[in-house]
């Protein structure tokens, strides 16, 4: 783990989720036998973000909301490249949540990590889509009066074909998730909802109020190749949180795989950077 | 030179284009010059559109107002636009028992326009045809009307619809029968000069698809894009051909996710393109300014239509050169250039990702609706002399193995470009960072850090002012282009950019041939930005006026002269009614300004 220790400290608040997430990514990343010259790790904005900095590995960091189609354009160019995109649940589900409809759905071969805190961390504690309805919070002192979005059944409803759900407190059980995220982006789109505590700003869903309530499914024989159960599972959070990897298929080809141009083709896009002769194609127009 | 005009009208959906694109085929297989020209309107079906072919035997490149044939496959067109036919043209129209107002009758009488009634749906229901050949009658009467043998239009139909059986093929062939013998008696009319043979070998083709051809060429491996006219054909044809290409072509869901695609696959190390109209670049603009602080090539390709908001969707404009220059947060380096025509989409773009590559920031190619949908008679293009340059781009292992991970920002770098290398590559990693950052990507919010990476990235500015290739000259007798140590003094200076270099050229060579002149040279703006000026300022020196010529209301390319240089042209000739310029406008337009005599024929 230690070929992703970077020299620069990390600036988060005590307490915060973010540094449970950033040991996980290191250990899973290493658990794998990835180098960091091996893997793209692409942030967007938020505290989460401030991550890009704070480990080793090619690392990207961009504009709110946007980190998905970066990554899936990064991963298309060169699918040996193991690429995880990492975003809180305020670019995730407001500014970019178009981005996500659409991973989902295109099924791109990506390790997505969402860092739910509830909240917009870095820009002073405003709601977020998934903060509480009804709590007070910067910007909105009545508290938000929106609905929640629910998350889960959202992505359920969106056919994905990997869900898992993990909490910034249990490192070990991030690490695995993590792992398996990682190894799914042959098959696709691996969504991992990661339940954050938040301890400047997230008075509501704090680190001690999820401690109590995340269990391990999967070690309670959960049946993750069942899509109703998963989903109805994922979508039960009143007493108990589910954790581990709720949903999993493997059997749909992930984006790239779907293309018919790239089929047979043993190089990368990376690799194919070159004048091309394009007097075949001239036929038509003369 | 000898140049006519035939003009197609109708309802859009009713075939306007299958009589164009057969008709330009056949033109320029038979070794003429053909440059076509679409109007239509934003919608499918109805409305009302025109496809418009301009002949010649030497290079045409433009179009006029008036047509020598005006084919009207519509009633509507017919009143609509029957003053657009030159005196002595021909109107070809099928609608039965037509009669034009007495005023009208009276006004074609005078300008000595025949009218020809083309009965097809009677021709059709005699053969037994299905309504779809009546664009081959037409096709075969305009073809008669030019004086050409049944023989080579009949070839042009094997090869187009051959594949779809006997049968077809014999209906279309008795359609091309009736054709002729509905025309085959008028006397000639509108003549052709003779043909001339280096036509057949050329292509025949759009902007869209010279440009989608470049990309092609450059070695670009991914197409990200959102549909939006006028850039959807160039979308089209890169999809189309994506099987051959095998390149990974999408359609995204926005054009903020079109231009992120092109800039992840761009740093993960291959070559991507995304292309827009002005309002899906607006939505791009941030992720440039991105690439800019990553020092990440990006190339946006942007054609151009009338503006603001939705505007005119299918017309064309150069309205957005201000967007180009000015677009996107922050001050950073980017380059503008502007394609002409079908040789430049075709070229400039594997220089674009050269450029992109070289100096690790955004390229805004522009192009307009007026480009990107004409029809260009083309050289086959030159394959040879292309490279593929890739700047500071390290994949040489032993030179990945001694990379430290503050070469990637080095704020040092000379001319502000720093080694860069690629995510999966055995060497230091880096952050490419969106946030102010020191030389390995780490953030750093400090003074001296800000200003030492600000500086390194502007320092880029004017080293591609540098280095970018001065604007073009043309001039002479037949106005070919000067070498950049060839500049001779001239009276008349024109200065323009993107799709006016066409209509410029025929208009100067039309004005040669027809009127005295003082000596006129036109200047070309291919690079936009960062704008060079040292060519312009020395021929200015000597002209005694100097003209701008824009598809804009502001003059938007004088503006810029402007504040680089403080040069302020006070002669003008812009247009902004979303029609591109014709020949015969800016011939008209120009004459003032010249001065220019009319010779005694």
């Amino acid at each position: 783990m230690k070929e992703y220790h970077c020299a620069n400290q990390c600036t988060w608040c005590d307490g915060c989720g973010d540094y449970g997430i950033w040991t996980a990514i290191k250990r899973a990343l290493s658990e794998l036998g990835i180098a960091p010259w091996q893997a793209l790790l692409c942030y967007d904005i938020g505290c989460h973000g401030n991550m890009s900095d704070k480990l080793l590995g090619y690392r990207f960091h961009g504009l709110h909301g946007r980190v998905i189609p970066f990554a899936a354009g990064a991963k298309l160019a060169n699918m040996r490249v193991p690429v995880l995109a990492f975003g809180g649940d305020g670019a995730t589900f407001s500014e970019g949540v178009g981005h996500l409809v659409h991973a989902l759905r295109s099924n791109y071969p990506l390790t997505f990590i969402l860092h739910n805190n509830g909240n917009y961390g870095l820009t002073t504690g405003q709601a977020s889509a998934v903060t509480w309805q009804g709590q007070p919070m910067n910007a909105s002192p009545n508290g938000i009066p929106e609905h929640t979005l629910n998350s889960m059944d959202f992505i359920f409803s969106l056919e994905p074909t990997f869900v898992a759900r993990t909490f910034s407190g249990d490192i070990p059980h991030m690490t695995r998730i993590f792992k398996a995220a990682i190894e799914h982006q042959r098959h696709g789109f691996a969504f991992v909802d990661v339940l954050q505590a938040c301890p400047t700003y997230n008075r509501f869903a704090t680190h001690r109020y999820l401690l109590e309530r995340c269990y391990d499914a999967n070690a309670e024989g959960h049946d993750a190749g069942h899509f109703q159960k998963a989903r109805a599972r994922a979508m039960d959070t009143d007493k108990r949180i589910a954790c581990g990897v709720l949903y999993q298929r493997t059997d749909i080809p992930n984006f790239y795989d779907r293309l018919v141009p790239r089929q047979g083709k043993t190089t990368m896009l990376v690799e194919e950077v070159d004048v091309v002769d394009i007097r075949a194609l001239l036929k038509p127009f003369l | 030179m000898k140049r006519i005009s035939i003009k197609i009208t109708g309802a859009q959906g009713q075939g306007i284009n299958s009589v164009g694109e057969l008709l330009a085929k056949g033109l320029k297989r038979a070794g003429y010059c053909v440059f076509g020209y679409r109007e239509y309107m934003s919608l499918i079906k109805g409305g009302h559109s025109s496809y418009q072919l301009d002949v010649s035997d030497e290079d045409v490149r433009s179009t006029e107002t008036e047509a020598d044939i005006l084919v009207c496959l519509d009633h509507y067109g017919l009143a609509r636009d029957v003053g657009s036919v030159k005196s002595g043209g021909i109107l070809l129209h099928q609608t039965p028992q037509w009669s034009f107002p007495p005023a009208m009758q009276e006004r074609l009488q005078d300008k000595g326009v025949q009218v020809l009634y083309l009965p097809s749906e009677e021709i059709l229901r005699s053969l037994k045809a299905k309504p779809i050949l009546g664009n081959i009658l037409v096709t075969a009467a305009v073809w008669r009307l030019l004086r050409h043998p049944a023989d080579g239009l009949k070839e042009l139909v094997r090869k187009q619809f051959g594949k779809k059986g006997k049968e077809v093929l014999e209906q279309n062939f008795a359609c091309i029968d009736e054709g002729f013998k509905y025309v085959g008696q008028e006397r000639d009319r509108v003549v052709l000069p003779p043909p001339n043979v280096q036509w057949k070998e050329c292509l025949l083709l759009t902007g869209s698809q010279a440009m989608g051809l470049g990309i092609v060429h450059a070695g670009c491996r991914l197409y990200a894009g959102y549909p939006m006219t006028p850039s959807s054909p160039l979308l089209s044809f890169v999809a189309d051909v994506q099987n051959e290409t095998g390149m990974v072509v999408k359609q995204a869901e926005d054009e903020i996710t079109a231009a992120q695609m092109m800039s992840g696959a761009m740093h993960m190390g291959t070559r991507a393109v995304t292309a827009t109209s002005g309002g899906g670049f607006d939505l791009m603009t941030e992720t440039a300014s991105l690439n800019a602080e990553i020092e990440n090539p990006a190339v946006f390709i942007v054609a151009q239509r009338p503006g603001p908001a939705t505007g005119l969707p299918t017309w064309t404009a150069q309205g957005d050169l201000l967007l180009a220059v000015g677009s996107a947060h922050g001050e950073f380096a980017r380059i503008v250039l502007a394609v002409s025509d079908a040789a430049d989409c075709f070229s400039l773009m594997p220089e674009a990702f050269n450029l992109a590559e070289e100096w690790q920031t955004p390229v805004i190619v522009l192009t307009d609706k007026q480009i990107a949908e004409a029809l260009f008679t083309q050289a086959p293009f030159g394959l040879p002399k292309t490279e593929c340059r890739r700047g500071k781009l390290v994949v040489d292992p032993r030179k990945l193995a001694r990379l430290r991970s503050d070469d990637r920002y080095d704020p040092h770098a000379k001319n502000g470009v720093s080694l860069r290398w690629l995510p999966g590559t055995k060497a230091a990693t880096y952050c490419a960072q969106g946030d102010e950052h020191s030389a390995d990507g780490t953030v750093d919010e400090s003074a001296e850090n800000m200003r030492l990476q600000m500086e390194k990235r502007m320092r880029k500015v004017e080293a591609i002012r540098k280095a970018l290739p001065e604007p073009e000259l043309y001039g002479g007798s037949s106005f070919q282009l000067f070498g950049v140590r060839e500049d001779v003094s001239c009276d008349i200076l024109l200065v323009s950019w993107g799709s006016n270099k066409g209509v410029i050229l025929d208009a100067l060579s039309e004005l040669t041939t027809n009127y005295s002149l003082p000596t006129t040279h036109y200047l070309h703006y291919t690079y936009l930005w960062p704008l060079k000026t040292e060519r312009l300022e020395k021929l200015m020196k000597k002209a005694k006026k100097i003209v701008l010529v824009e598809q804009n209301h502001q003059g938007q390319l004088g503006m810029l002269l402007k504040m680089q240089c403080g040069i302020d042209i006070p002669h003008k000739i812009l247009k902004y009614d979303g029609r591109p310029f014709f020949i015969d406008e800016v011939t008209q337009r120009l004459i003032p300004f010249l001065q220019a005599k009319k010779l005694k024929s």
